[in-house]
């Protein structure tokens, strides 16, 4: 009877509930150096080659390692230009399932505020369902880190910013992440957003195969401000609360400091006005090794 | 008309450029130096598919078009001509002929190994009385009942000390030695077959080029390819694919010359100001330029008509021809603005310039591209 019984619980399987991703990802210029648009103090980006963001591609390639683990559906998502879908083929030549643009005069010169609602705009009205919602922790181009958390705001979700380690535990995520001089284990209930650190998930090469099959289904789905319920007058720059005020190369100065006097003097002097940068450079405590037979 | 490249053509380059800047470009001067083929590099480029280039799919290939083979071997070879050497040798004269004059059982025979990049194919013809002349070549196979046995010695062969799939150029019996020709697939493991010393050659010194030697090798009569007497016109067709890859890399190998030359013009100094600012060099940088823009629209004529299905050969003859000349001129130069930097082994340059020469000598000299130029023209009708 008892058999009879595991067998039946056996064949009834709760049905698999595909996850659902959306990554968003935005094409920055190739080139460090750029013009700048002295009136906007944007930059002139279509002088630029473009580039898939460095922290976009980590936050793809932690979609992609959750697809081979459990398997699910993969929305990359860029806002920008038309010539921002160059990076959802290459998405797409990766592993994402879908690419979509959305692009517009209108949103042209948007702030992170902007952003974030358009991108929210997007989600709320074509990806009802979703589970997780992954963001690159911030983009080489202007290194804000404001879009994740706005956007978590925007969709009145959860979200965890800066993860090393994404795992996905049924209805849950689990996220590692590594904040000043600790590492943390943190659980959100989904749908959640997580913004995945720059220094995680190396992504993978593209394989040329996949750039081709990618082209042989070249679709990408373009998307307007009026597709997703802005009105015709819709202006990104004018409805955009940042103002930039100035922008600048920065200036890095060095000034070289030579410790003098007996090997031991020295060893302490550095350890005790320099400990907390070496430690944190290093990951550990060096405190602890600091009378270890030397 | 179109000449910007497409986003696909972008994407292409944009991904062989990452990958090889990031993976070899560290290690192109000791691999030089040390005359050591880069099998640790081979084994990241399989999974990406740089040995089954225009491989179908279904073979385990990444099924590229033309343009795109030539774009992949331009940036490898802008970063290590010699992982270039290697991948289009491999992708044209050792994969192409089998995927073109091959049985569907030799295709799926010999193919997927290749393409997976677990089997590296070389291709020869060249022999101490035969290189421009084809029809001198002494290997020969002696038909017998259950197949033929090769007999011969081949120089120069490009990937010769690590390939594992070989295309060989043999005459049969008979009169007629162009009509007595045949191409024979040879296995890296096969009795009879063996590879001799690697030659020391004045560039591309990481490709381990070497003779290889044919004493009583059996070969099943499946390992024919095509039919026998179609040899010569199998080597063609092969060299004319060839030719584009070579082009591809002569180009890259410019590029890089110039690349090096632009950054190094602006940061030398000399009489107080930046060479950039010295007339003659201006001069140097926009031939230079000028050179590599019109051996790329060349290049990539000649790839576009491969992919159109129309016939290529002039045209792959034409952009050999002066990618390996603009290879030589622009990377003379590049040693030239480096100065006498550019004659040590710091820089570069000097590499690109020993890599460039072999360009207007191998898969036809510039010689019979002209030759081939020539037929061309003359056979077209008054």
């Amino acid at each position: 009877m008892k058999t009879s019984i595991k067998k039946m619980t056996g064949k009834w399987k709760r049905p698999k509930i595909m996850l659902k991703i959306i990554v968003c990802i935005k094409q920055v210029p190739m080139v460090s150096e750029l013009p700048w648009n002295p009136k906007t103090g944007t930059l002139k980006r279509e002088l630029a080659q473009g580039m898939m963001d460095p922290s976009s591609a980590r936050a793809l390639e932690s979609a992609l390692q959750i697809k081979e683990t459990k398997g699910a559906h993969i929305t990359a998502v860029t806002m920008g230009p038309a010539m921002a879908e160059e990076i959802l083929h290459q998405a797409k030549a990766l592993g994402a399932d879908e690419g979509v643009l959305l692009t517009d005069p209108g949103m042209a010169g948007a702030d992170t505020f902007l952003t974030s609602r358009i991108l929210a705009a997007f989600i709320q009205e074509e990806c009802q369902g979703f589970h997780l919602v992954l963001c690159g922790s911030q983009t080489s181009d202007s290194e804000t880190a404001q879009v994740g958390p706005q956007l978590a705001e925007e969709l009145d979700i959860p979200a965890i910013g800066f993860a090393d380690q994404v795992e996905i535990n049924g209805r849950e995520v689990e996220v590692h992440r590594h904040v000043d001089d600790f590492f943390e284990i943190l659980d959100m209930d989904l749908p959640g957003l997580i913004t995945v650190d720059l220094s995680a998930y190396k992504p993978r090469y593209l394989a040329l195969g996949g750039v081709e099959k990618a082209f042989e289904h070249p679709w990408i789905r373009r998307l307007s401000a009026r597709d997703l319920g802005f009105d015709e007058k819709f202006s990104a720059v004018k409805e955009s609360p940042t103002r930039i005020i100035d922008v600048y190369s920065p200036t890095t100065q060095k000034a070289n400091r030579v410790l003098k006097g007996a090997v031991k003097q020295v060893v302490d002097q550095l350890f005790e006005e320099y400990g907390k940068v070496i430690s944190s450079a290093m990951g550990k405590d060096l405190k602890t090794h600091e009378h270890d037979g030397v | 008309m179109e000449f910007n490249p497409c986003m696909k053509h972008q994407l292409i380059r944009k991904t062989v450029r990452e990958f090889a800047e990031s993976e070899i470009k560290p290690h192109v001067s000791t691999l030089d130096r040390e005359s050591r083929f880069p099998w640790d590099i081979v084994e990241k480029m399989k999974p990406l598919n740089f040995f089954g280039l225009q491989v179908p799919h279904a073979l385990g290939g990444a099924g590229l078009d033309t343009i795109s083979y030539a774009v992949v071997i331009e940036e490898l070879s802008r970063v290590s001509a010699a992982v270039g050497l290697c991948v289009t040798v491999h992708n044209s004269v050792g994969i192409f002929p089998i995927l073109e004059f091959g049985t569907d059982k030799q295709i799926k025979r010999f193919v997927p190994p290749m393409a997976r990049g677990d089997s590296i194919g070389a291709f020869c013809l060249t022999e101490a009385n035969a290189g421009s002349d084809a029809g001198g070549v002494e290997t020969h196979a002696v038909e017998v009942e259950d197949g033929f046995i090769l007999n011969g010695t081949k120089i120069f062969v490009t990937n010769g000390g690590v390939c594992g799939t070989v295309l060989v150029f043999a005459v049969t019996e008979g009169e007629d030695r162009k009509s007595n020709t045949g191409v024979f697939v040879i296995e890296g493991d096969r009795p009879g077959f063996s590879v001799g010393e690697i030659e020391d050659l004045c560039g591309m010194r990481a490709n381990p080029v070497s003779s290889l030697f044919f004493e009583d090798c059996w070969v099943p009569k499946t390992n024919l390819l095509g039919r026998l007497g179609q040899g010569i016109r199998i080597g063609l067709t092969a060299l004319d694919t060839g030719r584009i890859g070579v082009a591809a890399q002569a180009l890259g190998i410019a590029q890089a010359a110039f690349e090096d030359s632009v950054s190094y013009a602006r940061e030398r100094q000399q009489f107080n100001r930046p060479l950039s600012k010295f007339q003659t060099i201006q001069n140097y940088l926009a031939e230079m330029a000028t050179a590599i823009d019109a051996s790329r629209l060349l290049l990539y004529r000649a790839a576009a008509q491969k992919d159109s299905g129309r016939p290529f050969s002039a045209q792959a003859s034409m952009a050999k021809l002066h990618c390996s000349a603009t290879a030589r001129d622009v990377t003379d130069k590049a040693v030239q603005i480096h100065g006498g930097y550019g004659y040590s082994k710091e820089y570069d340059v000097e590499r690109y310039f020993r890599d460039a020469k072999v360009t207007q000598i191998y898969e036809g000299t510039s010689e019979v591209q002209r030759m081939v130029i020539a037929n061309s023209i003359l056979s077209q009708p008054r």
